[in-house]
C-alpha cells in the first residue's frame, strides 16, 4: 500500500515537476502578459495609421470608448485568473509536500493534488481564451508594441483625419476625435438606412432602377388580370410558397419590382384600382402594409403605406390593414396568398352593390358622402379554401359578399 | 381625367328658365351629401358660320361647326361638326389664325359659367348658360364628376346611382322641370374608353344643341 503510494507520489511528483515547471511558465507568461497590458493598453486600441481605428477590431458594432471599456474589464479579469493561479501553484505545492512527507494518510493527498491539478489546468484555459479575445480585439497587437522607442514610450499616434495626439486613449475615452465622429456618423447612416429600407422600399427601388422604373411602371399598367389569368397566376403562388427560401417571386403579369429582392408589389386592376404591397423582410413572402390607389394617381405618395386622395381608397386602405393583420396572425405561411386573393375580391368595387341594402352608393355616417360598398369580409379567405375554389374551376362566380360601412356593422 | 356626365335642365312645357330656378337648383346642391363650394368655372361655345362672298352655295359647307374652350385647357380649343361626328382638338392659337384666314365668322357665342361643388369623392358644377354679350339666362346644365375613375364603362354603375338619389332630392323641391341626360355617342366619334377633355367637350355640345331644339319647340 505504502509502495503503491509512493509510487504514485514519484509519479505524482513527476507530473508535479512537470506541473511545477508549467507553472512557472504560465506565471512568466502571465507576467510577460501583465507587464505588457499595464502599459496604457486602450493605447493599443489605435492601430497603426494605415488602418481604420478599432472600429474593425472584433467588436465593430461598438464604440471606442465601449471597446476600452471592455478592454479593462477583460483586463481586470485576466488579472484574477492569474491571481488564482499564484494560489493554486502554491496549493499544488503543498499537496506535493502532504503527500511526500505523510504517505500513511493513503489516497487523501493525491485526491487533494488531482483536484488542483483541474484547477489550474481550468484557470490556464481560462487565460489562454482571454489571451485569444484580448489579441483579436486588438488590445494586444505587435505592432503597437513595436512602436514603442528606446525609453518605453509610445509614439504620438495619427489619426485618420489627420489630427496628431500624443496619447490615442485619452482621445478616443474623450469620444471627441474626427475618428470616431466618422464612425459614429458611419454607424447612424447604417441605422437610418435599414430603417428605410424596411419602412420606404419603393424609395430604394427608384434610386435602383431610375429610368427603367417608370418604363417597368408603364410595363405593369399594360398588363391585364382577368379573372382566369388571375386565378391561374395565383395557383403558382403555393409553388412559390413551399419553397421558403426562394427570394424571387415570379408574379406572371402582375406589376412586380423584380430586382434582387422583391420588396414591393404593385397590382393594377385596369380602371379599377391599384394596389401597393410592401414585403419585409424584403424577399420573402411576409406582406408588411397594403394600400389602395386609384389606377391614376401618381405621386411620391403612392406607396405601401400612402393614403389615396380618394374616400373611398381610403377606407378601403384602413380595412386593408385590418385584413392584414388577420392573414399574418391565422394565415401565417400563405398570408400573402390569402391577402392578394382578398384584394382581387375587389374587382367588382364599382358593380356590385351590397349584399346588404342592394344598392351601390350609401351615404357614409361621419362625413355623409356616398360610397360604394367598401367592405368585403376576409375571414373567408383561407389557403384550403382558396385552393378549392380554384381547383373546382369556378371562375365565373365571386361570391364573395361587399358591405357598405353602415351596412356591414349590423351584420356583425 | 376623371368621368363627367352632364345634363341640361328641361322646364316642363309652358314654364321658363330663369333665375329663380338656378338659385333653388344651387341651393339643392349645396344642401346634398356636405357638398362643400369649390370655386369657378367657365367655358365658350361659339357657332362659326362660313365666310363666303357669294351666300348661294352653303350647303357644301358644315352648318353646325362649333369652337368650344374649356377652363381646364387653357391651351386648347376644340372643333367639332355635329352633323359628321367630327371633333378636332387644337392648339388655341388656331383662333389667331382664323382670324387672319378670316374663312370662317363667329355667328354666335355663348359663356358657360359654373358653381363647383365637391362632396367626397363626387363633384357637381351648375352651369348657366348665357350669351356673350348679354345676361339673360339661356338654360342651367349640371355637370356630375366621380374623381376616382377614368373610365366612362366602369363609371356607369356609379354614375346611375348617383343620378337617382340627386333626382330623389330634387323631386322633393318640386321645381318645373327636371334634368335629362343627352346620350353622347362617344362611340361614333371614334374617343376612347378613357374620358378626356373632348368627350366634355362633346357632351356640352350636345347639351346646348337639346337646349336650342328645346327652346326652339316652346317657340
Amino acid at each position: 500500500m505504502a509502495h503503491y503510494a509512493q509510487s504514485k507520489v514519484y509519479e505524482s511528483t513527476n507530473e508535479g515537476s512537470k506541473f511545477s515547471l508549467l507553472g512557472c511558465e504560465a506565471l512568466k507568461t502571465a507576467q510577460m502578459q501583465q507587464q505588457s497590458q499595464q502599459a496604457p493598453p486602450p493605447h493599443s486600441t489605435s492601430t497603426p495609421p494605415p488602418a481604420p481605428p478599432s472600429s474593425t477590431g472584433g467588436s465593430a458594432a461598438e464604440a471606442p470608448p465601449k471597446q476600452v471599456a471592455l478592454a479593462m474589464d477583460k483586463l481586470g479579469e485576466a488579472e484574477r485568473i492569474i491571481a488564482d493561479i499564484r494560489i493554486g501553484a502554491d496549493r499544488v505545492l503543498e499537496a506535493l509536500f502532504v503527500a511526500a512527507s505523510q504517505p500513511r494518510h493513503g489516497t487523501k493527498p493525491l485526491q487533494l493534488f488531482l483536484k488542483e491539478d483541474a484547477c489550474m489546468r481550468r484557470y490556464l484555459q481560462d487565460l489562454r481564451s482571454l489571451g485569444k479575445e484580448l489579441e483579436e480585439s486588438g488590445v494586444l497587437s505587435e505592432s503597437v508594441r513595436s512602436r514603442k522607442d528606446f525609453w518605453g514610450l509610445h509614439m504620438p499616434l495619427v489619426c485618420p483625419d489627420g489630427a496628431m495626439v500624443a496619447y490615442a486613449w485619452k482621445r478616443q475615452l474623450a469620444g471627441q476625435a474626427g475618428a470616431s465622429a466618422v464612425d459614429r456618423t458611419r454607424l447612424a447612416l447604417k441605422a437610418f438606412t435599414d430603417q428605410k429600407r424596411r419602412f420606404f422600399p419603393h424609395l430604394d427601388y427608384g434610386l435602383e432602377t431610375n429610368e427603367s422604373a417608370s418604363k417597368k411602371r408603364c410595363g405593369s399598367v399594360e398588363s391585364t388580370v382577368d379573372p382566369k389569368e388571375e386565378s391561374s397566376i395565383l395557383k403558382m403562388l403555393p409553388d412559390v410558397l413551399n419553397y421558403p427560401s426562394s427570394n424571387k417571386l415570379r408574379l406572371g403579369s402582375l406589376g412586380t419590382v423584380a430586382t434582387e429582392k422583391v420588396a414591393v408589389i404593385e397590382m393594377l386592376v385596369p380602371s379599377t384600382f391599384r394596389v401597393v404591397i410592401s414585403l419585409h423582410p424584403a424577399g420573402s413572402t411576409d406582406p408588411d402594409a397594403v394600400a389602395f390607389f386609384a389606377p391614376e394617381e401618381s405621386g411620391s405618395y403612392v406607396h405601401a403605406r400612402g393614403f389615396s386622395v380618394h374616400h373611398v381608397f381610403r377606407h378601403i386602405t384602413d380595412y386593408a390593414a385590418t385584413a392584414l393583420q388577420y392573414f399574418l396572425g391565422n394565415q401565417v405561411e400563405s398570408s400573402l396568398y390569402c391577402l392578394l386573393h382578398w384584394i382581387c375580391s375587389y374587382q367588382t368595387l364599382f358593380s356590385r352593390p351590397c349584399s346588404k341594402c342592394s344598392r351601390l352608393l350609401a351615404a357614409d355616417k361621419q362625413s355623409a358622402f356616398l360610397l360604394p360598398p367598401v367592405l368585403r369580409p376576409y375571414w373567408q379567405f383561407s389557403l384550403s379554401k382558396i385552393l378549392s375554389t380554384i381547383s373546382s374551376k369556378d371562375h365565373t362566380s365571386d361570391i364573395t359578399p361587399a358591405y357598405h360601412v353602415g351596412c356591414f356593422s349590423e351584420e356583425l | 381625367m376623371t368621368v363627367k356626365w352632364i345634363l341640361h335642365w328641361t322646364p316642363t312645357p309652358g314654364s321658363v328658365v330663369n333665375s329663380q330656378i338656378l338659385s333653388e337648383i344651387s341651393q339643392c346642391v349645396e344642401s346634398f351629401v356636405n357638398a362643400v363650394k369649390d370655386g369657378r368655372w367657365k367655358a365658350t361655345l361659339t357657332f362659326y358660320r362660313p365666310n363666303l362672298r357669294d351666300q348661294s352655295i352653303p350647303s357644301e359647307f358644315p352648318r353646325d361647326f362649333l369652337g368650344i374652350s374649356l377652363l381646364e385647357q387653357p391651351n386648347k380649343y376644340y372643333f367639332i361638326i355635329r352633323g359628321n361626328k367630327i371633333i378636332l382638338e387644337a392648339d388655341s392659337t388656331i383662333l389667331t389664325i382664323m382670324e387672319k384666314l378670316q374663312s370662317y365668322k363667329s355667328k354666335v357665342a355663348l359663356n358657360f359659367e359654373g358653381v363647383q361643388y365637391k362632396m367626397g369623392d363626387f363633384q357637381m358644377k351648375v352651369v348657366k348658360v348665357v350669351p356673350n354679350q348679354a345676361e339673360s339666362l339661356r338654360g342651367i346644365l349640371i355637370e356630375i364628376e366621380y374623381l376616382p375613375l377614368s373610365s366612362i364603362e366602369k363609371a356607369k354603375p356609379i354614375m346611375e346611382e348617383f343620378l337617382e338619389v340627386w333626382r330623389e332630392v330634387m323631386s322633393k323641391k318640386s321645381l318645373p322641370g327636371h334634368f335629362t341626360q343627352t346620350e353622347p355617342h362617344f362611340a361614333e366619334y371614334k374617343l376612347p374608353d378613357n374620358y378626356t377633355s373632348q368627350h366634355t367637350a362633346i357632351q356640352y355640345a350636345a347639351a346646348l344643341a337639346q337646349l336650342i331644339q328645346s327652346a326652339q319647340l316652346r317657340g
